[in-house]
């Protein structure tokens, strides 16, 4: 027996009659839920299986008797849980409960104004649905209704129409009790209560869409999709969030080939019904005005001309063929497109110098990477049940949104301890209830039901993979490791990295290189180590390398370097990228690749588990990078065969995890940090969620809402630089400076830390360092 | 405005009365009245983080209540009860003529800002109905006379005596002090029940 199952016999069940019908459900069922499970729909509002119950809206008023004595008047039945003996009779079997529920719709529609032709949710709105099927055909009300100024904006992305709020409640609970993010309410009384927010602060959570697709009924809308569409004038496509390591479910909804708007999808073991605004709102990306059209190719002049297929193909080829090149990954590969460049720079260009991380990494981190396997067994159910969790490197509200609303979850549900690995307390960590460390070895209470989540920014650290595989040894507690990217986990599996090939096999083992040369239909792999990001720039920028293939990576991502590096010397480039960039600008040839939504494919999530998605818009010509890989390799003639990502999902398949030795894991001694003086502090950043990423390019509505640039500094230091909060501070090195107002916060007095990559504070560009680095703080 | 470290404290101490800090947001609201007259946004803000909520959170109980006031109120606020006993009872034609002879409406403040007019609902007094409050203090068995002659006298600066409570009318914000639990050391002024609302008990007393 499994320990689920173990878990079900132990809960106790109760029988109760619906509706004539008995049903059995554990201990502490909703009626309404007991209900739901033969089959039968009671209306309701307020009502939200993932929201504690309201009570709100009254709509669910069914008639009740418990042991032969009812209950004197109709019960709401999302509040009350069934009870041994009771008798429910709903709408369906008693005139008194369906005409008390005809009464409380015939009240809420008094004053509702009932624009449904203009109301974003008409179509797809249970008020308008259930007036249908609970209510009277004819409203009865000849006053005046109340009215209210519509709409008002309570942020730039959500807009709110008070007339029509049924004050459920479902959006001020979704705020409070899943996102830690109380900045909608209920406010004034009777008639005139209203959903709505403090005048100075507006919603501000990473959250706020789901209240838009909560809310039933169209009281709140997101403001880049009102008036747009009526849904029954789109086309659905269930999908995958191509933002974040997360990993949600989504919903691709297409009108006539353009996207307008995506929604989140139900999946309870990962997003349960949710997802953050990034992946709601940041798809405006792939209809931008700098999308490239068609295959482009370096002129004799030095500019980017228009070039038919073959021609480009041609180009790139006779510039990669028989050449040493490197392959570049971005972090936003499907594990397919990944599998196609791993497979791509073994075959076709006879070399491991590929690197997925286009970000600060280490070499260290790449050998925690091959020792870890890819079979992680950690999951969003041993966050759930953990007794302990530890992020080290790792802020889940900005990096991995529904790790946070887990994490919330048990939180606010049993109090789950949570300790953070950081000199910041930020304000995802202060909601967590998080205790802050600052030295790894001073982190204890840790068992095997504990979870240490290590996030990218790990490779920062000199020893730090080190020091948390130790502690998860000598603990049993168990390690995740959480990237920010939703490419990075596939990447790992399809062996994008030069030092795996896929399935997690080291490229150091014969046998791991004999295993897939077979079925690559090669007669060998290259053996030599291939070479990480940072030296794969190295050798473009002194000739070590003569060719660079790029798949949609930000120079800026990983150095201030990077740039120069590639136009330094003659290095050929070859671009797959979806939107001019600044490697298009300096590429030899750019070919022009499918964004999620015009491909079909997977992404690994950080558990492993595979996010599917199909092609939602369905008439689109352009080309996935697989497809392109394939026909280049054609051209080259080392042909991968790859036609599809289904021919690459099953060859991936095909070739299975690695049976054998995993590489050692890393053993790197942490380096000693000179203690800043004076005004010197150690830089600490990182990126927030809503950022300058290019993938949120075209959405100010979305950016809108983004956390404003800041320097946090401690008390003290604010103290002895004689500063408030919101005074400008200047924070420079050699290389630069970034310039914004203080926020006295709760940080270590020897570090400061300011957003990596957000307007007015981009590190890499500004100070040429993102962390670690001591920079100088004083008053701007 | 910002609070003065002396507030600052009055503030914690009223907060140290509960084991939750968020249980104090009552008494905070009136005290914030208690200093200007009203729920200002810098005493919603303060609130905030004193209490560690958010500002929306403060919003909707300070909005809830219409004992916290959004705008300023008089110094002398004339609550007149228009509920069902006290309105039959003369409350509906008291407020008419109040209203008519300061020449504000409901929740509106006379120019000198000395009465304000809001019609109130039921204040446990029907047994003194028609009831008027000042600054929520009794005034029984109220006439158009009486009330005219209590606005006038509040409009001076010399306010009857109310019928319940302390010898002497305090002010709005004097009153908003004691609401957010600063003793003024009046409250065993005055009688504090009535002969209406004693009398079954007394009857009882005497076996009937
Ligand atoms: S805005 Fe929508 S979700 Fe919020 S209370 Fe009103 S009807 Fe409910
Ligand atoms: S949490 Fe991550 S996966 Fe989910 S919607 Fe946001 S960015 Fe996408
Ligand atoms: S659904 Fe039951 S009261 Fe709203």
């Amino acid at each position: 027996m499994t320990p689920e199952n173990a878990v079900m016999t132990d809960v106790e069940m109760v029988t109760v009659v619906i509706d004539g019908f008995d049903v059995t459900v554990p201990k502490g069922t909703l009626v309404i839920r007991a209900a739901e499970k033969l089959g039968i729909q009671i209306p309701r509002f307020c009502d939200h299986p993932l929201l504690s119950p309201a009570g709100a809206c009254r709509q669910c008023l069914v008639d009740i008797e418990i042991n032969g004595r009812a209950f004197p008047k109709p019960q709401a039945s999302c509040t009350i849980p069934v009870e041994n003996g009771m008798i429910v009779k709903t709408q369906l079997t008693s005139e008194v409960a369906d005409k008390a529920q005809k009464g409380i719709m015939e009240l809420l529609l008094i004053n509702h104004p009932l624009d449904c032709p203009v109301c974003d949710k008409g179509g797809e709105c249970p008020l308008q649905n259930q007036a249908m099927s609970n209510g009277r055909s004819e409203s009865r009300y000849e006053g005046v209704k109340r009215t209210f100024e519509k709409p008002v904006s309570i942020s730039s992305q959500v807009l709110l129409d008070r007339e029509r709020c049924v004050l459920c409640a479902r959006c001020t609970r979704f705020s409070e009790e899943i996102a830690g993010d109380p900045f909608i309410t209920l406010n004034e009384r009777g008639a005139l209560q209203q959903v709505g927010i403090y005048e100075k602060d507006p919603f501000l959570s990473y959250f706020s869409g789901n209240t838009v697709q909560i809310c039933p009924v169209g009281a709140l809308t997101g403001a880049s999709y009102r008036f747009r569409s009526r849904p029954f004038d789109l086309v659905s496509t269930p999908s995958a969030c191509e933002h974040c390591a997360s990993g949600c479910s989504m919903r691709t909804d297409v009108r006539r080939g353009k996207t307008l708007r995506r929604l989140a999808g139900e999946d309870a073991e990962v997003n349960e019904e949710w997802n953050c605004d990034k992946g709601r709102w940041a798809f405006k990306y792939i209809s931008s005005k700098e999308r490239i059209a068609g295959p482009m190719v370096r002129g004799e002049d030095g500019e980017l001309h228009e070039a038919s297929w073959p021609q480009a193909l041609a180009r790139a080829a006779a510039g990669l063929k028989g050449k040493r090149a490197g392959v570049l990954v971005g972090g936003r590969s499907t594990v397919e497109d990944a599998y196609a460049y791993a497979k791509f720079a073994r075959v076709a260009l006879n070399t491991n110098d590929i690197d997925f991380r286009s970000r600060l990494h280490s070499d260290e981190e790449a050998v925690f990477l091959a020792s870890r396997g890819v079979n992680f067994n950690v999951s969003y159910r041993d966050l759930d049940k953990a007794d302990h969790v530890v992020l080290v490197d790792f802020e889940p509200e900005d990096e991995s949104p529904i790790v946070f609303l887990r994490l919330y979850k048990q939180v606010r549900k049993r109090g789950l301890k949570v300790t953070t690995l950081s000199p910041v307390l930020s304000r995802g960590s202060e909601k967590l209830g998080a205790a802050i460390v600052e030295d790894i070895a001073s982190i204890s209470g840790l068992s095997e039901k504990s979870v240490i989540v290590v996030g990218e920014r790990a490779a920062e650290v000199i020893g730090q993979f080190t020091s948390v595989v130790k502690l998860a040894q000598s603990t049993k507690a168990k390690v995740a490791w959480i990237p920010r990217r939703a490419g990075e986990v596939g990447a790992v599996v399809a062996g994008a990295i030069g030092n795996l090939l896929p399935g997690g096999r080291p490229v150091a083992d014969p046998a791991a290189r004999v295993d897939i040369a077979s079925v690559w239909g090669v007669e060998s792999l290259p053996a030599a180590h291939g070479k990480a990001t940072w030296e794969i720039l190295e050798a473009a920028g002194d000739g070590r390398l003569d060719a660079v293939v790029i798949g949609g990576v930000d120079p800026l991502d990983i150095s201030s370097e990077a740039l120069g590096q590639l136009l330094g010397a003659s290095t050929f480039v070859l671009s797959l990228e979806i939107s001019h960039s600044a490697i298009t600008a300096i590429a030899d040839v750019v070919l022009p690749v499918a964004a999620v939504s015009e491909k079909s494919g997977s992404f690994l999530n950080w558990e492993g588990r595979p996010r599917f998605f199909e092609k939602a818009i369905a008439d689109s010509l352009t080309r996935s990078d697989l497809r392109i890989l394939s026909m280049l390799a054609d051209e080259m003639g080392t042909p991968i065969n790859l036609p599809s990502s289904q021919a690459a999902a099953k060859e991936l398949q095909s070739i299975g995890e690695w049976d054998g030795a995993k590489a050692d894991a890393p053993s790197v001694s942490p380096a000693t940090l000179t203690a800043p003086s004076g005004d010197q502090a150690i830089l600490h950043s990182w990126r927030q969620l809503l950022d300058l990423g290019t993938l949120q390019n075209g959405e100010p509505n979305l950016a809108g809402t983004a956390r404003a640039a800041h320097v946090l500094i401690s008390a003290n230091r604010a103290k002895s630089l004689g500063l408030s909060n919101g005074d400008l501070v200047k924070v420079s090195t050699a290389r630069g400076s970034i310039t914004a107002p203080a926020q006295i916060g709760k940080i270590s007095d020897s570090a400061i830390w300011v957003p990596r990559n957000s307007i007015g504070s981009q590190c890499i560009a500004n100070l040429g360092a993102a962390s670690g680095l001591v920079v100088t703080v004083v008053k701007a | 405005m910002s609070y003065s470290p002396e507030q600052i404290s009055i503030m914690d101490s009223i907060i140290a009365r509960y084991p939750r800090k968020r249980s104090a947001i009552m008494p905070l609201l009136h005290f914030v009245q208690s200093i200007s007259g009203f729920v200002t946004p810098e005493g919603i803000e303060k609130i905030a983080e004193l209490l560690e909520l958010s500002t929306a959170e403060v919003t909707a109980v300070s909005t809830f209540y219409t004992q916290y006031k959004p705008e300023p109120v008089g110094e002398y606020h004339v609550g007149i009860c228009t509920n069902t006993l006290c309105a039959v009872m003369g409350g509906d034609a008291i407020f008419d003529a109040v209203s008519e002879h300061l020449g504000i409406a409901n929740d509106e403040t006379t120019k000198d800002g000395k009465v304000s007019l809001e019609r109130i609902e039921c204040n446990a007094a029907c047994d003194y109905a028609p009831v008027v409050m000042v600054n929520w203090e009794f005034f029984d068995n109220q006439t158009i006379q009486s009330v005219k002659d209590l606005v006038d006298g509040a409009r001076t600066g010399n306010p009857p005596a109310p019928t319940r409570g302390p010898k002497t009318l305090r002010t709005w914000k004097e009153n908003s002090a004691v609401l957010a639990g600063l003793s003024d050391g009046l409250a065993g002024e005055g009688p504090s029940a009535g002969h209406a609302s004693l009398l079954g008990l007394n009857l009882s007393k005497e076996g009937k």
